[in-house]
């Protein structure tokens, strides 16, 4: 009985551990600032940042680069008017499944040509 | 040198300065007559009269056409006043141009006139060597330089001495006339004294009878010696005219024949006869008085111009002298002129019973030369004129012997001077040179020995002397002033001071008359336009103020037809890009273009083509924005107009209203210009969002939805 409380207890906190730790990369990445990446892309190649978003459309599928999605940001700007971005999900993670108007926290990385690559996916 | 025309003289340039002088005093402001005429031109008038008239009688004067004909009629340089002579610059150019007589023959040639020359020296003609240079003489003559003198002075030299021999002959019969005429006249005397008649009379009544038989008796015995002794002295003095007569005719032959060879500058043919003469004659220092006489009646054709020659310009000449003291009868002496020639002769009577006479004949005949070269100067004249000059100007042959002698070596030192001159490059000096001693000693060995090397830049000069005063002829300014430019490059010591200052005077008068043109334009008067610039452009044709003044004419007659002046319009605008401009008017230039005849019609019927299509479409884009900002979508009014500016970026007023709707849609446009700014640096991740964003603001935006797709096809090729 104890072994099992053990292991309950050990297969608990494991669970706990790795929820935590997702939430932990994403919490610990930077917001992206939508500003900056407009006004110069390339200063930002190589950073990753997270961003919060809702799916609006889907742009293009490649087999070999992925999918282009273009999303809203949840966050606007302080006009008030909403931020589009473009992101392309690589085929690595072409068992998401993406929809339109579908919630995301996003992880993703500026890239050659200023494209955003998303690393990492999950609602929220 | 001839200076016909006053017009060069200093005395009419300065009252030309003079004239001009109060037209540019009461013009401050005008500094040349051309800017006076300009501001006639514009309305702004001179203040008298008198400058309209300046201008006028200035340029009149300096127009007329013979002043550039004789701009070289002047003394710029001795050489190029040669020039003017049209004979002696074809005779002195073709020399230039001939080889030098170096051939074995000429060699030879001169070789034997050397040999005769020297045969025939003063201490050297001895009988033998008179004889060989005489044989000389027919070979001398082989040659074609020699042009036959040889063979003249031959026949001369064979005529004298047969002349010589008939007058010994005389002489010698004449001595033994005398000798019986001594007798005759003793046998006479002696007849005379030894007569014995019967002097008493048979009867009283016989003496008259008696005186009678006696006188007849005397006469009978006596006559025949009288007749006798009357024959001789007859032959005798009959003789001794035809010795006076052979003489002086031989003499007269050779001394004729030496002149002659004198003005045709034939000087060692001179020398060569005057030596034979001295040996011939005793009488070397003989007075050429005779000759003169004779010279003095040839004939001269002052109608005879540079190239006439009349036909009877035949010279004649004949004199005769004689004396006699006969009553009856007696001597005489007759000359004449005849159609076929002169003629001369000396008879007696023979009834002359008295004294004996003295008498002598010239005939003249057959001295004319035939010189009858049409193509140049009177040849004849010039004949005639030398002839009588040296006879006048040398009373005796030996001073025609030491003038050619003289001649021959100043020609000789002349040509080693012209040497030195073209080595110094001294090129006018030494073509003046070399002309001097070509007129002086054209026949003599040393300048004809000079080589086409030694010629070639004096015929190189001279050719350009000729095309001087050939251009000066032509009134080509321009190429008179390129072939003076040319002389001064080639000689730096050419004085073209002179030629240059005509040549401006020529240029200015062109200008004058342009001026008085414009002066003409302004008040409208065509015909003085026309006459003016008619004589502006004859003085100098390519005066470059009457070809800009006859393109200013031909504007001002394009504005008196609209149609004229709307093509041109028309491809002044098209060449500008200036297509609003020809859309604004487009109903004159397609009323012009229908009237268009010239061969530019249909290309500039499809460039109005092209222009309309154009505009048509620009018109119509233009109209839909204005419509669409009508209401409220200035993006949508900016979009459209911006797809039509791509393609016509140079439509001003396009171009102004799409600046204007940009002010009316910022962000979108800020948003779609930062798109298409990224795009072209190949930021596609960039670009992207911005095509995004001016989406998001303006959804129906055709340039967000093609700058979408297009950007997408770039990052992913294979996309589906």
């Amino acid at each position: 009985m104890i072994v099992l409380l053990v292991l309950l207890a050990a297969g608990g906190g494991f669970y706990g551990l790795h929820q935590n730790g997702g939430e932990a990369s994403l919490r610990t990445t930077e917001e992206l600032d939508p500003s900056i990446y407009y006004d110069n892309a390339n200063s930002l190649r190589g950073n990753t940042y997270k961003i919060d978003a809702e799916i609006d459309s889907a742009l293009g599928n490649s087999p070999t680069k992925g999918r282009l999605f273009s999303v809203v940001l949840k966050k606007q700007t302080q006009s008030g008017a909403p931020v589009v971005l473009p992101v392309l999900v690589p085929p690595t993670l072409g068992g998401l499944t993406i929809q339109k108007g579908q919630h995301y926290l996003m992880k993703v990385k500026v890239v050659e040509e200023g494209l955003l690559k998303v690393e990492e996916a999950r609602k929220p | 040198m001839r200076n016909r025309y006053h017009f060069y003289q200093p005395g009419f340039v300065l009252v030309a300065i003079a004239s001009c002088a109060p037209l540019f005093g009461q013009v401050p402001n005008a500094k040349t007559i051309h800017e006076t005429g300009q501001q006639y031109k514009e309305g702004n008038a001179l203040t008298s009269f008198g400058d309209n008239s300046a201008i006028g009688s200035q340029a009149m004067f300096e127009a007329s056409l013979k002043a550039k004909k004789n701009i070289v009629d002047m003394k710029p340089n001795t050489f190029l006043s040669l020039w003017n002579n049209p004979g002696f610059a074809i005779q002195f150019e073709k020399y230039l141009s001939a080889p030098a007589e170096t051939s074995e023959d000429a060699k030879l040639y001169r070789q034997r006139m050397e040999r005769i020359m020297e045969l025939l020296s003063p201490g050297n003609a001895t009988k033998q060597n008179q004889d060989e240079a005489f044989n000389l003489l027919p070979k001398a003559s082989d040659f074609e330089s020699d042009a036959n003198n040889c063979t003249t002075i031959h026949d001369a030299v064979y005529a004298a001495a047969n002349a010589r021999l008939q007058i010994q002959k005389l002489t010698e019969v004449d001595r033994i006339l005398e000798t019986k005429l001594s007798a005759a006249q003793y046998n006479q005397l002696h007849a005379a004294q030894s007569l014995t008649l019967s002097a008493i009379a048979p009867g009283k009544n016989d003496v008259k009878d008696n005186d009678e038989n006696q006188a007849e008796l005397r006469t009978a015995k006596l006559d025949p010696s009288k007749s006798n002794v009357a024959t001789l002295k007859q032959t005798i003095q009959r003789n001794q005219a035809q010795i006076a007569s052979a003489e002086v005719q031989a003499k007269f032959a050779m001394q004729s024949l030496i002149l002659q060879f004198f003005v045709q500058r034939r000087y060692q043919h001179v020398i060569i006869i005057d030596r034979f003469y001295r040996a011939l004659f005793d009488d070397g220092d003989q007075s050429l008085e005779g000759f003169q006489q004779m010279a003095d009646k040839m004939g001269y054709n002052k109608a005879a111009g540079a190239v006439k020659l009349i036909a009877d310009a035949n010279p004649k000449g004949a004199t005769a002298v004689g004396s006699g003291n006969n009553r009856r009868g007696g001597a005489g002496a007759s000359a004449g002129a005849g159609p076929n020639g002169t003629d001369a002769s000396v008879g007696n009577n023979n009834n002359n019973n008295d004294n004996g006479m003295d008498a002598s004949a010239i005939s003249g005949s057959g001295l004319h030369m035939g010189v009858e070269n049409l193509s140049v100067e009177s040849a004849e004249n010039a004949f005639v004129t030398g002839m009588k000059g040296a006879s006048r100007t040398f009373k005796s042959l030996s001073q025609l012997d030491a003038f050619a002698n003289e001649v021959i070596r100043d020609v000789n030192e002349g040509v080693k001077v012209y040497k030195f001159l073209l080595e110094k490059s001294e090129i006018e000096s030494a073509a003046s040179q070399l002309a001097s001693v070509f007129t002086k000693g054209e026949y003599l060995p040393s300048v004809r020995l000079l080589t086409q090397d030694e010629k070639r830049k004096t015929l190189a000069y001279a050719q350009l002397c000729n095309r001087l005063v050939n251009a000066a002829n032509s009134g080509n300014i321009d190429a008179l002033f390129d072939v003076v430019t040319k002389m001064k490059a080639m000689n730096p010591s050419f004085d073209d001071a002179e030629i240059l200052a005509k040549l401006q005077g020529v240029k200015t008068a062109s200008s004058l008359l342009v001026a008085q043109a414009k002066v003409a334009a302004s008040k409208g008067d065509l015909q003085s336009v026309q006459t003016q610039i008619t004589r502006a452009a004859a003085l100098w044709p390519n005066n470059p103020e009457v070809t800009s003044f006859s393109a200013d004419m031909s504007k001002l007659g394009n504005v008196a037809r609209p149609e004229v002046q709307a093509l041109t319009d028309f491809d002044q605008l098209d060449s500008q890009h200036n297509y609003r401009q020809i859309f604004d008017d487009k109903e004159k230039y397609i009323a012009a273009l229908a009237m268009d005849d010239s061969n530019r019609k249909s290309e500039r019927q499809e460039k109005l083509r092209k222009v309309l299509s154009r505009m048509q479409e620009i018109e119509t884009s233009i109209m839909r924005s204005q419509e669409i900002a009508r209401r409220g979508d200035y993006a949508g009014a900016w979009e459209g107009l911006d797809v039509t500016f791509s393609q016509y970026p140079d439509d001003q007023k396009l171009s102004q209203l799409r600046a204007d709707l940009t002010t009316q849609a910022p962000d979108f446009v800020h948003d779609i210009r930062q798109a298409k700014s990224d795009e072209e640096k190949k930021e596609y991740g960039s670009s992207l969002a911005w095509y995004l964003r001016s989406q998001s603001r303006y959804p129906m935006s055709d340039l967000s939805k093609q700058g979408i797709q297009r950007i997408v096809r770039l990052i992913m090729p294979d996309a589906s």
